[in-house]
């Protein structure tokens, strides 16, 4: 498995488990961080693929602005509701989705090859530490979010 | 790419879980975003086969998740005047009586 391989599947392990945050936490506040932070490790995946407009778009807009409007209504209408999940929905999402791995599996053969992969627009390698940094100040943001509301509430 | 395929899978039913065990209407945009989130990751391979059809496709699913957040924001807004509350239960469609 070589490194792209390898970083596709531990990035994509940390974007199930920040989703698990979002089902798990029982405050709105934390769960629309595990939101971003999910879609952040879905940006990541495409940076890994070398995807760079998707990366930007997803950044941009999906995790700078609908991500942080949905960080800070969640801060405005914070509540901590008493939920109960009724863990008999569990069984039939797992059914299904342990049908649909299998059906893919059996299904799909050979591999996926890059058709066209000139139209994508060249960036160079040095655009990493951009996005690097992009997503330091993304998380920055969201570290203060927490800074603020955990302030507001002392 | 199965890794993206099962991944996405995962997040799509957690976010389905998720809506189904919300108890208010934040936790239910916040299920709905994270179900873009999956749309978003789907369609990874698709950029690797088309790239400007998948380009496409995620352009629009992108101004579609900031329209639905706008759509959202505003309804919140205006249940929580309403009923000065925002929990699921206020949100009752098609004739649904208590």
């Amino acid at each position: 498995m070589d490194i792209i391989a390898s970083l596709t599947v531990v990035i994509s392990l940390f974007a199930v488990l920040a989703s698990l945050g979002v089902l798990l936490t029982r405050d709105n506040f934390y769960a629309a961080l595990y939101m971003s932070i999910t879609m952040v490790f879905v940006a990541a995946i495409y940076a890994i693929l070398d995807i760079q407009p998707a990366v930007v778009l997803i950044t941009l807009i999906f995790i700078g602005a609908v991500g942080i409007v949905t960080i800070a209504l969640a801060a405005t209408y914070r509540a901590v509701p008493t939920r109960k999940i009724n863990l008999a929905w569990a069984l039939p999402l797992i059914i299904v989705f342990g049908l649909v791995c299998y059906v893919y599996m059996n299904t799909t053969g050979g591999k996926i090859e890059v058709i066209g992969s000139n139209n994508l627009i060249a960036v160079p390698y040095e655009y990493f530490f951009v996005l690097l940094l992009l997503f330091s100040v993304i998380i920055l943001m969201m570290l203060s979010a927490i800074k603020f509301v955990r302030g507001s509430r002392l | 790419m199965l890794i993206v395929f099962v991944s996405s899978l995962a997040i799509l039913f957690i976010a389905y879980l998720t809506a189904i065990s919300s108890k208010d209407l934040i936790r239910l945009l916040i299920s709905l975003e994270l179900m873009f989130a999956s749309l978003f990751l789907f369609i990874t391979p698709l950029f690797l086969m088309m790239p400007t059809t998948a380009f496409a496709v995620l352009i629009l699913a992108v101004f579609t998740s900031s329209c639905e957040l706008l759509v959202l924001i505003t309804a919140i807004i205006l249940t929580d005047r309403k009923r000065k509350s925002i929990d699921i239960e206020c949100a009752s469609v098609g004739g649904e009586a208590k």
